[in-house]
């Protein structure tokens, strides 16, 4: 039994069809890295671990607990104590402009999980210490850079203790200086053995970062294998003509 | 709630409120006429670096602005005769007062719109020889005009709703003939209901209009 | 011509009193209308078909008619309706009041519908109930994003207020006119009431601008 299961997964915006039957296993240790020509259902796939989009078919597993299992009548049932143990982090930060960087981080803590105010407050302290933005605590997102905010971000979805975390491309929108700073944030989470799956376009952090690279084109998944072998040494055609295009790109 | 509805008089008072409904039309056309050209000359007047020429044009657009319609109506209507020493129907000096405030408006509906006209495109244009009277014609007012669009039809069909104020000086406009009629019929339930629905007719079409104009014009932009 | 402001400061307090009338009608307004604008934005964004039908017939219907018909059918027809007497000073609450229910309503739902659609994923992603959504996420920032037009909202109503005068409410607009028609110098008088409003709704305005230029900055985070 993996640590996520996704079986089966059908996925359809009106009659575009993404998903028709897509599975991916990934172990509890892994961080796996989803790369893929660009509206391949990369988004869409973490979407819908995430509980955000309505699927037609298939199931996902955490730990072993189905928690999302999709219907053709389009009634997917959803667990929400398990996708509670899911964070994600988007492109776009999406922090709550309206709250300050601690308001963002103990919003949902005291709100939806009845966490004590001080303790919140003591834990986004520690994080935020982690990550280097204590003094920021108490500035509003439109104070921050990019790269701050896309790690109050991170920040924000750690506070629930998640056992799994989603990132989507979350330094596409950073200019090249801020992406480090992001990028290292991730890479001390992965030390600390967070499984993460993550969405990049990135080849060289995709590398670093990675336990299993998936490549995925057309809502089929190509080629799953360790970064070394699958970047080093691809199987398949297709994987080669992309990373071939990517890499070329980057220069 | 025991009233009887009698909708006799209305029926019979009807073509006077269609009369009046002509002449609103007529003073929302003509007003809206000044308010397009002269509010666009404003606008351009406002891009000068001229001092002596934005201070003036300013005053103007802010002072239209910032007080009610109905001042300045009845201002034109007691004051310009004093003044000017002329003797213009009433109509006209609504005609005047609504085409000056519709003016105001619509210029800075211009402006916003020529600020968003991108750089690239003067550029583009000096680039092919083009002289500052040939620019504005061909380059600024079609891209001002479509970008604008919404709030210029927007501000039209107000000036079209502020244009009942002009029953106030004794214009016998479709406001006009509804107190009129429900005055001396003792109908006002019935009258004035009528005159709600009548402007409503025209100015709901045409905001719809608008809303669908907004969609297309974002699209437009969006390429 | 010879123009003479002088014997302005004679009808200093009657202009004073006509002005606070005018502020009185519009400062009950915007009180009104923003608790019934309210009401009627959750009209208009309900699931519930009949609700939203309701509520945005009203809130068309009060955009698209004359507010001056709008004042003379509350005046003239809705004691009539109701069967009993209004003052002329109720009848102009109630209508200014209805007006600006109507435009408020519409600052809400702008507001409510330019936030982000993303900013609901968050929500979801963060496990927050449907209540603490709304009440700790949506709704703060609805409220933020209406403010500048709840503003210019203001600056309408206290244009529109003029129309008071036209059922004989004492308020700025009515006492200036009524001052020409006794002195015979509509130029002076009227010119100084134009001046009045204008020395009120030229701030108002430019207010609105500023809080803009500064709400909009901290709303796009
Ligand atoms: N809400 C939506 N409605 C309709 N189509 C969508 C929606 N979201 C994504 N799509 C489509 O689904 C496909 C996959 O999108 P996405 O998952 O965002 O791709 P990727 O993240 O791999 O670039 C694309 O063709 C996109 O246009
Ligand atoms: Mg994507």
């Amino acid at each position: 039994m993996a640590f996520v299961e996704i079986d089966g997964l059908v996925k359809r915006y009106g009659s575009l069809s993404i998903f028709e039957g897509f599975d991916l296993h990934m172990e509890n240790a892994d961080r796996l890295v989803l790369i893929g020509p660009s509206g391949c259902g990369k988004s869409t796939l973490l979407r819908c671990m995430m509980g955000l989009e309505d699927i037609a078919g298939g199931t996902i597993r955490l730990g072993g607990d189905d928690y999302i299992q999709g219907a053709t009548d389009g009634r997917m049932t959803l667990d929400r104590r398990v996708q509670k143990e899911v964070g994600m982090v988007f492109q776009h930060y999406t922090l709550f402009p309206h709250l300050s960087v601690l308001g963002n981080l103990c919003l949902a803590p005291v709100r939806s999980r009845g966490v004590k105010k001080s303790e919140a407050r003591d834990k986004a302290m520690g994080l935020l210490e982690r990550f280097g933005l204590a003094e920021r605590a108490n500035f509003y997102p439109s104070q921050l850079s990019g790269g701050q905010k896309q790690r109050v971000a991170i920040a924000r979805a750690l506070m629930l203790d998640p056992k799994l975390m989603l990132f989507d491309e979350v330094t596409s929108a950073l200019d090249p200086e801020l992406v480090v700073e992001v990028e290292n944030t991730m890479m001390e989470l992965a030390e600390g053995g967070m499984p993460m799956m993550i969405v990049t376009h990135d080849m060289h952090f995709a590398r670093s970062i990675a336990t299993k690279v998936v490549f995925q084109e057309r809502g089929k998944v190509i080629e799953a294998a360790a970064p070394d072998d699958l970047f080093g040494n691809p199987q398949q055609e297709r994987t080669r003509d992309f990373l071939r295009n990517v890499l070329h790109i980057e220069g | 709630m025991n009233y009887e509805f009698d909708w006799f008089y209305v029926k019979k008072g009807f073509p006077q409120l269609i009369e009046g409904l002509w002449l609103t039309l007529e003073l929302t056309l003509w007003a809206n006429v000044i308010g397009l050209v002269l509010g666009f000359l404003v606008a351009i007047g406002m891009l000068s670096k001229i001092k002596a020429i934005v201070w003036p044009l300013t005053a103007y657009i802010e002072f239209f602005r910032c007080t009610p319609a109905l001042i300045q109506l009845v201002w034109f209507f007691f004051c310009i005769p004093i003044l000017f020493n002329v003797w213009w129907s009433a109509e006209f000096m609504g005609i005047l007062a609504l085409g000056l405030n519709l003016a105001a408006f619509n210029a800075e509906a211009y402006r916003a719109a020529i600020q968003a006209i991108p750089h690239a495109h003067t550029d583009a244009s000096t680039a092919l020889g083009l002289n500052v009277f040939q620019r504005i014609i061909h380059v600024i007012l079609p891209q001002a005009l479509i970008l604008s669009l919404p709030v210029l039809i927007t501000n039209g069909i107000g000036i079209f709703q502020q244009s009942a104020l002009v029953a106030l000086i004794s214009v016998e406009d479709l406001m006009y003939q509804g107190r009129y009629i429900s005055t001396q019929t003792f109908r006002p339930i019935e009258t004035l209901t009528t005159v709600a629905l009548i402007y409503f007719a025209v100015s709901f079409p045409v905001s719809q209009a608008v809303t669908l104009i907004e969609r297309r014009t974002k699209r437009l932009l969006a390429n | 011509m010879d123009f003479d402001f002088s014997f302005l400061a004679e009808y200093s307090g009657v202009l004073w009193r006509g002005l606070l009338t005018t502020l009185q009608f519009v400062g009950i307004a915007v009180v009104l209308g923003l608790v019934w604008g309210f009401v009627l934005s959750l009209g208009r964004t309900s699931s519930n078909k009949g609700l939203y039908w309701l509520a945005t017939l009203y809130v068309e219907f009060f955009r698209g008619t004359p507010v001056l018909v709008q004042l003379f059918w509350i005046f003239f027809c809705l004691p009539l309706f109701l069967g009993v007497e209004l003052s002329g000073f109720i009848s102009a609450v109630i209508a200014l009041s209805l007006y600006s229910g109507a435009i408020t309503s519409e600052s809400f739902r702008a507001a409510l519908k330019s936030i982000d659609a993303s900013q609901f994923d968050a929500c979801i992603a963060l496990g927050l109930p449907q209540g603490v959504q709304t009440v700790f996420v949506i709704l703060p920032q609805a409220m933020l994003r209406a403010i500048p037009n709840l503003l210019s909202n203001v600056v309408s109503l206290f244009k529109e207020s003029a129309l008071v005068s036209a059922v004989g409410m004492a308020d700025l607009m009515y006492v200036g006119q009524n001052i020409a028609n006794n002195v015979a110098r509509p130029i002076e008088i009227l010119t100084a009431i134009a001046l009045i409003y204008f020395a009120i709704g030229f701030p108002l305005t430019r207010a609105v601008s500023l809080v803009e230029g500064r709400l909009l900055k901290v709303v796009k985070a």
